[in-house]
């Protein structure tokens, strides 16, 4: 391409006039609209002052002790595998089961607070997390506690793969997509997924009597209050339990 | 006049006055106290004090340049420039204490004479340099009747030793530097003599006094010669080697230049040597077109610093928005373009002359 073909391909072009002038102006006027009094630049000096940061921001997770149910969902969505579910011993609540973060390996997604069915797992705009040891970035519960104020929960809604063309389609919270089922005729009837479930949906109701005479038990789930973690599954001796779409 | 040398002497007589008066009286050594005072002696102290308070003014100012510096280049790209001390003053001195606990390291192959010497000279230049420009016609070291002419002479030394310490490196990148130091710099002295003379011809006088005392009597000099002032501000800019002329150190294509085998507080000294130069160049734009120390109320210094301050405040202007000059232009712009224009500068005030405007 010649000079003039270039020129009149790109008439503005900083070639064609005031070329030394217009770069000076820019960079005067950038000086003076930093220098006048009352404006700043854009840098922040971050140890003195901190940006002001939105309400849903995704620092560390955070946990409202009161709220979990101990359901374990956030440690199965979490793809860092950085959540575990240990027992502790709270003065108030008793022997529970709550969420304890590695921070060192967490990667500030915030899944754990979507699919949290309760809105216990929150995201704090906390993110000074440095620590001086590896162990002090394990947060047990305690150490994960925050006062949620509105804007901490993050709620996430799917449609079903099925439906998504639909326009009237519902969007509906991820734990609403699934309810467990029971196969009577696997069932023995132990009780244990009623003993595990967290939101205690699960009630053995007495179906007959069998020739011993004692009393034949089945799980009844109640579709409101479950909140498909799956932990009844897990727990059955003779996998009499699955989790089908409600549709 | 009270000036500076009245302003040392009584400074060393107060020394003097001190120190005789308890030897004489406590120890009662009269003969080396006689000695003391005899006129030889205060006149040799008399001059070191004048030069040390001379060093420590261009010291404070070239510091401040190179705040200004950091500071104006930070608000231009938007953002903050140096944070130590009260507005960020402090900087240049926690980077001087860097640069001297630093490790030097000299290469093996380097020429060490040549490599320590070429770099003194550059240095020791740019600081005789400064200490040569007078502040006011009160201030100064010595009032010598050649006052430009020797500046100039002065200023032009550095391109032979920066060419002899790229090459004593024994580094391609620094020898490149060296050469397009050289040759930058030599063709760049050209248009600025030009325009010294023509200077020089307004003026009647080559001694700095006689010059701006000349601008104080008719007009500063940069209305009858306004091209020239435009060609001395670029030559100057060549001449301190900033950018967009800052081909000798160019960064993207040589290290740093004639300077990349230097490390330490050598390395720290050459960048204060630059702004040794640039305060050089800048004032002698104020003394050349902008009537030096003249201006009403304020005291003379204050006036020249006020002048030289916005001069460099182009320099660091056009350092922030321009990029480096390709490198087969650079003598293009020197010879042809400069050249010529000042020679037109000089037609213009002879003409002036010969008319007896000025």
């Amino acid at each position: 391409m010649s000079k003039l073909e270039y020129m009149d391909k790109y008439p503005q072009n900083t070639t064609t006039k005031g070329f030394i002038l217009k770069g000076m102006w820019v960079t005067l006027k950038t000086m003076v609209r930093t220098t006048l009094p009352g404006r700043r630049p854009m840098t922040i000096q971050y140890p003195y002052e901190k940006e002001v940061i939105p309400d849903n921001y995704r620092g560390r997770p955070g946990l409202v002790m009161n709220k979990c149910i101990g359901c374990g969902i956030c440690a199965k969505i979490c793809p860092t595998t950085c959540i575990e579910i240990i027992e502790i011993d709270h003065p108030e609540l008793g022997k529970v089961k709550r969420p304890q973060v590695n921070l060192g390996r967490c990667m500030m997604c915030g899944y754990c607070a979507e699919y949290c069915p309760k809105d216990a797992m929150v995201v704090t705009p906390e993110y000074e997390l440095a620590s001086y040891t590896r162990k002090g970035l394990i947060f047990d519960p305690y150490e994960l506690q925050w006062d949620a104020v509105p804007g901490n929960e993050v709620h996430m809604e799917e449609v079903l793969a099925s439906e998504i063309n639909d326009p009237n389609a519902k969007y509906k919270a991820y734990y609403d997509l699934d309810r467990p089922e029971a196969d009577d005729s696997k069932c023995i009837g132990c009780g244990r997924c009623a003993k595990t479930c967290p939101a205690s949906a699960i009630e053995m109701i007495v179906v007959g009597k069998n020739e011993k005479g004692k009393d034949i038990k089945r799980p009844k789930f109640d579709g409101d209050l479950c909140v498909a973690c799956e932990q009844c599954v897990d727990v059955c001796p003779k996998s009499c339990i699955e989790l089908k779409e409600v549709l | 006049m009270y000036d500076l040398y009245s302003f040392s002497k009584d400074i060393v007589d107060l020394i003097l006055w001190i120190v005789c008066g308890i030897l004489r009286t406590v120890l009662n050594i009269n003969s080396f106290c006689d000695w003391l005072e005899s006129d030889n002696v205060v006149g040799v102290l008399v001059y070191i004090i004048q030069a040390v308070v001379i060093f420590a003014a261009i010291f404070i100012v070239c510091l401040t340049m190179i705040w200004q510096e950091r500071k104006t280049l930070g608000r231009i790209m938007d953002r903050r420039a140096t944070q130590v001390g009260p507005l960020g003053y402090f900087q240049n001195l926690a980077d001087g204490m860097k640069t001297m606990v630093k490790e030097i390291i000299i290469p093996d192959s380097a020429d060490r004479m040549a490599y320590d010497w070429a770099v003194t000279i550059v240095i020791g230049t740019g600081v005789l340099l400064a200490g040569m420009v007078p502040l006011s016609d009160r201030f100064f070291l010595a009032d010598y009747g050649t006052g430009l002419l020797i500046i100039f002479a002065i200023f032009s030394l550095a391109p032979f030793a920066i060419l002899i310490a790229g090459w004593a490196q024994n580094n391609k990148y620094t020898l490149i530097g060296g050469m397009r130091a050289c040759a930058q710099m030599i063709s760049y002295e050209v248009p600025m003599l030009m325009i010294l003379v023509a200077t020089v011809l307004l003026a009647g006088s080559l001694n700095i006094n006689d010059i701006v005392a000349a601008q104080q009597d008719s007009t500063w000099f940069f209305i009858p010669q306004i091209l020239g002032l435009f060609t001395f501000l670029v030559a100057a800019v060549a001449e301190a080697e900033r950018i967009p002329f800052d081909l000798p150190e160019a960064e993207a294509e040589l290290v740093e230049g004639w300077q990349t085998e230097y490390g330490g507080m050598r390395w720290g000294l050459i960048m204060l040597g630059d702004y040794f130069r640039g305060y050089v160049a800048a004032s002698l734009g104020v003394i050349m077109f902008f009537g030096g120390w003249d201006g009403p109320y304020l005291p003379p210094e204050i006036w020249f610093l006020i002048k030289v301050f916005i001069i460099f405040f182009g320099m660091i202007w056009v350092r922030g928005s321009l990029h480096r000059i390709r490198t087969d232009q650079i003598l293009n712009i020197g010879w042809k373009r400069l050249l010529p224009l000042a020679i037109l500068n000089l037609l213009v005030v002879v003409t002036l002359k010969v008319w007896g405007v000025y």
